[in-house]
């Protein structure tokens, strides 16, 4: 009995989700006058997939804007558990992608492969080196890590915008962005255009690093001695030094961690989809990271629903614009909005906890 | 006291309900209080004493129930109601400002007009005079942070008088004080009492409410439980009605000595030893100057004094928490390492900020030490079939009443969650145990409890370090004593020491001098 009301108690609440979505949609639509036809018709050419070609197509767009976001979205899970309010993920990502973009001549003397593998195992050591900095600052000088990941952003910014006019221009030294990456260097397109209906299908293999980042993830947080730690920091760290447990370290662990997530999306992105590196490399994946991992509940698992979805938002972005004639800005409202609806949720179920603890 | 039962009461409170969600925190209380009287309410922590207070300053809005003033009906509906009809509250968590000095807290009650010209000092004025008269003088440029426990918890009910309130509400307001200022607390409550004012004292402390009140009212689970003159009732028979009703305790039940006292010729082998510490606090103030002591196997050495005295510093120093700065702690002669050469368990004093995370579920909240543990980890990765059972074994073992383990602890009533605290300690046998005010804020029966299985920890032959302001916990459960006093230790005996050389021992002045002559 006890349990069936426990079960209808989840379920109202996992259809609150959909529900307050819809609501949203149609809202959205409501306030841009556009009738439910062309809505209608917009959504089912994939206004929210990704494009109205071939299924395979959408999805595959789905993933591919969805990956970077889950990975930022992970490391936010990660820093935030801890207690740790890292708003740094732009950076770390940018640091990544810059010392795997450096790395790259090493093809002239390594195998291909072998090059990849260098260029994504920097690009994590290097995002880690980033968050730990800000980590360090903490723990060392209770330098709030709000601030210090922010000044460290635009330190990662600037030197990128350094490194593409610099060292690491293209050969021709127009533009501020760095050559194309040689092919044999990046990741393998997954889809073969028969499936795909002749369309190019962007689906790499640092989509199936970012998915099999979840369970890692997942399984540190909530079956490591660390994990627990890192959860019971944030929980309260009074206890957590109480019980014997270090706090300073735990908060560095954490933000390694954090920053080689981060450090991981840049090279992903890199190699997955840019292929160059130039200042606007990043349309703010560090930042979306933290409404996507909000919305996921700061979990593993509901930040991989959380960027699906708005991975799908944004792969729609463009077609719902020249479909519906929705401006693509809208997919910023329809995410903010869906932020908020969660943070309510999650607010108005707190007040419900705390009036019931009384 | 018989002639203020003729009088018209001055406060009348009739079928007070209040419901929280589906808690019933109040159901159909009544108070009544006359004017010149102490008047206690009793009871265990959840009886709904602080929600009947927070109704009548006006916080909380009840659900039904009537409150009338001097036969007149009046609504409560906030806090400035409530103080426009003369109540006043005396929180048991100070209001004051502790970067703001005494005059500009005073300075802060005051309606300010819309006069360009403030001056702190005008404004604070009628405040000190109220102090004066009751012979109280408050140096108006002191940090309130700076001030003692005992002279804020003053200027707090200077506060409240200013406001001419008739009716004074105190809520646990001995929990802070050492003995000494108990006494000093009470005069100035009598003394209220003697001017015509109404005094509510929230206590679950029975000697103090047999020494303070006049009349006591007893609430149990939202319920009235009993109402009558302290005159015409016992400490036993006020227990009884808090904790069961009708039934009478055993006095020996109220304050539990559960087992005889050990001489230190019956004690084991001395394990800790520590010499000369020197401690500092967060602050890089000296918190301990030169403490020395020794515990044997099988024993509890209490120490007692009043908080900020480095009890917390010591707690810390002896559960290998905190550094020290000078002298040495060794274990059985050899290194002091907690957790690697000897099993230590420490219950610290808050359980809600530093013992427990109250977010997280309540099994694991109970395996803080568990995880730590090789034997459920199997590579890097925790055995969570093991722990589970674990969990559960502790929950049925140390008697946590809940309908899950997987509920988060905050939802848990104070008792329940200092068992999670205790099973936590207590699980792997420890040798050494370093408590600190582990039973703050419990009621008897949860007190009674972990009273229990310290002493059961003492009979396997565990070394106990027990530090506590409450006198009564440390004559119960302690084989030897000490007094910690501003940084330093000084020994006491537990059977002869009176209250007032007690006090005076606390107070500092007299720990020195009188401390030799008592050991």
């Amino acid at each position: 009995m006890k349990l069936l009301k426990r079960l209808g108690k989840a379920l109202l609440l996992l259809s609150a989700y959909p529900c307050g979505l819809i609501a949203l949609l149609w809202f959205t639509f409501v306030l841009f006058h556009i009738p439910p036809g062309p809505a209608l018709h917009a959504y089912k050419n994939g206004a929210l997939g990704g494009g109205n070609f071939n299924t395979f197509y959408s999805l595959s767009e789905t993933l591919v804007e969805a990956t970077p976001l889950l990975l930022t979205g992970l490391s936010i899970v990660v820093a935030w558990q801890a207690g740790m309010f890292s708003i740094g993920g732009e950076g770390q990502l940018l640091m990544g992608a810059l010392t795997a973009m450096s790395l790259a001549w090493l093809v002239h003397y390594l195998p291909a492969p072998l090059v990849t593998l260098i260029m994504v195992c920097a690009s994590i050591a290097a995002g880690a080196l980033w968050g730990g900095a800000a980590g360090w600052l903490r723990v060392k000088f209770n330098v709030q890590e709000v601030i210090s990941t922010i000044m460290l952003n635009y330190l990662a910014l600037y030197l990128v915008g350094a490194a593409v006019q610099g060292p690491l221009q293209e050969r021709s030294r127009s533009g501020p962005e760095s050559d194309l990456l040689p092919d044999k260097l990046l990741f393998a397109h997954l889809l073969p255009p028969a499936v795909t209906g002749g369309m190019i299908a962007r689906l790499h293999t640092g989509v199936l690093i970012a998915l099999a980042a979840v369970p890692v993830v997942w399984l540190y947080l909530y079956r490591t001695r660390q994990g627990f730690a890192l959860r019971l920091t944030g929980s309260n760290s009074n206890a957590a030094r109480c019980a014997g447990y270090s706090v300073s370290k735990t908060r560095l662990q954490a933000m390694l961690f954090s920053g080689a997530l981060c450090g991981l999306a840049g090279s992903v992105q890199l190699l997955g989809v840019a292929s160059r590196l130039d200042q606007g490399f990043s349309p703010g994946w560090g930042y979306s990271a933290i409404p996507v991992a909000l919305m996921g509940g700061l979990a593993p698992g509901g930040t991989l629903l959380s960027a699906l979805f708005f991975g799908a938002l944004t792969a729609g972005a463009n077609n719902a614009e020249r479909l519906a004639s929705v401006p693509a800005e809208v997919v910023n409202i329809v995410q903010a909005a869906a932020v908020l609806a969660v943070v309510g949720i999650h607010a108005w179920q707190n007040r419900a906890q705390l009036h019931a603890g009384e | 006291m018989r002639q203020a039962h003729l009088k018209p009461p001055l406060l009348e409170m009739r079928g007070i309900c209040k419901q929280y969600g589906t808690t019933v925190a109040l159901d159909r209380v009544d108070l009544t209080g006359c004017a010149g009287e102490i008047h206690a309410i009793l009871g265990e922590n959840g009886a709904g004493k602080s929600t009947l207070m927070n109704i009548l300053s006006g916080m909380t809005m009840p659900d039904s129930g009537a409150i009338s003033l001097r036969g007149s009906l009046v609504q409560l509906r906030s806090p400035a109601e409530a103080r426009a009809h003369s109540i006043a509250m005396v929180h048991q968590h100070f209001t004051l400002v502790p970067a703001f000095t005494a005059a500009e807290n005073f300075a802060l009650d005051v309606k300010g007009g819309n006069s360009a010209h403030f001056s702190v000092r005008e404004a604070a004025a009628p405040i000190f005079k109220k102090a004066e008269e009751l012979g109280w003088v408050f140096d108006p440029e002191a940090r309130v942070r700076d001030l003692p426990v005992g002279v804020q918890q003053r200027m707090e009910i200077v506060r409240a008088l200013a406001t001419g309130a008739e009716i004074l509400v105190f809520d646990e307001p001995t929990a802070v004080l050492a003995e000494n200022e108990i006494e000093e607390l009470f005069a100035v409550l009598r003394r209220l009492k003697e001017e015509g004012r109404l005094v509510l004292l929230i206590a679950h402390k029975l000697t103090e409410i047999m020494a303070a009140a006049d009349r006591v009212t007893v609430l149990r689970k939202g319920k009235n439980a009993a109402v009558s003159d302290i005159s015409s009732t016992n400490v036993a028979q006020l227990a009884a009605w808090m904790v069961q009703g009708s039934e009478v305790l055993e006095p020996a039940h109220v304050l539990p000595s559960l087992l005889p006292r050990r001489s230190s010729a019956e004690g084991g082998e001395t394990l800790l030893k520590a010499d000369k510490l020197v401690v500092y606090g967060d602050r890089g103030e000296a918190a301990l100057r030169g403490v020395s002591m020794e515990v044997r196997a099988g024993e509890v050495l209490g120490i007692g004094g009043v908080d900020g005295n480095g009890q917390t510093e010591l707690a810390e120093a002896l559960a290998g928490l905190r550094k020290t700065a000078e002298g040495s702690i060794t274990w059985k002669g050899g290194r002091f390492l907690p957790g690697r050469t000897l099993t230590a368990a420490y219950i610290p004093q808050d359980r809600r900020r530093d013992g427990l995370a109250v977010n997280m579920t309540i099994e694991e909240n109970l395996l803080f030490e568990a995880v730590k543990d090789r034997e459920y980890r199997k590579w890097s990765l925790l055995r969570r079939h093991s722990l589970r059972k674990l969990g559960q074994r502790l929950v049925e073992e140390f008697d946590i009443r809940t309908s899950s383990m997987f509920l988060p602890a905050s939802s848990l009533s104070g008792g329940n969650q200092q068992k999670i605290i205790v099973a936590r300690a207590l699980y792997r046998n420890p040798e050494w145990i370093v408590a600190l005010n582990p039973t703050r804020g419990l009621d008897i029966g949860a007190a009674r409890y972990v009273h229990t299985r310290l002493l059961q920890a003492r009979e396997r032959g565990a070394s106990i370090v027990l530090i506590s302001t409450d006198l009564d916990e440390l004559r119960a459960v302690a084989d030897r004593a000490a007094i910690l006093s501003g940084g330093r230790l000084s020994p006491f005996s537990l059977d002869s020491a009176s209250s007032i050389e007690l006090g005076l021992m606390l107070g500092g002045a007299g720990a020195l001098e009188k401390g030799d002559e008592l050991a």
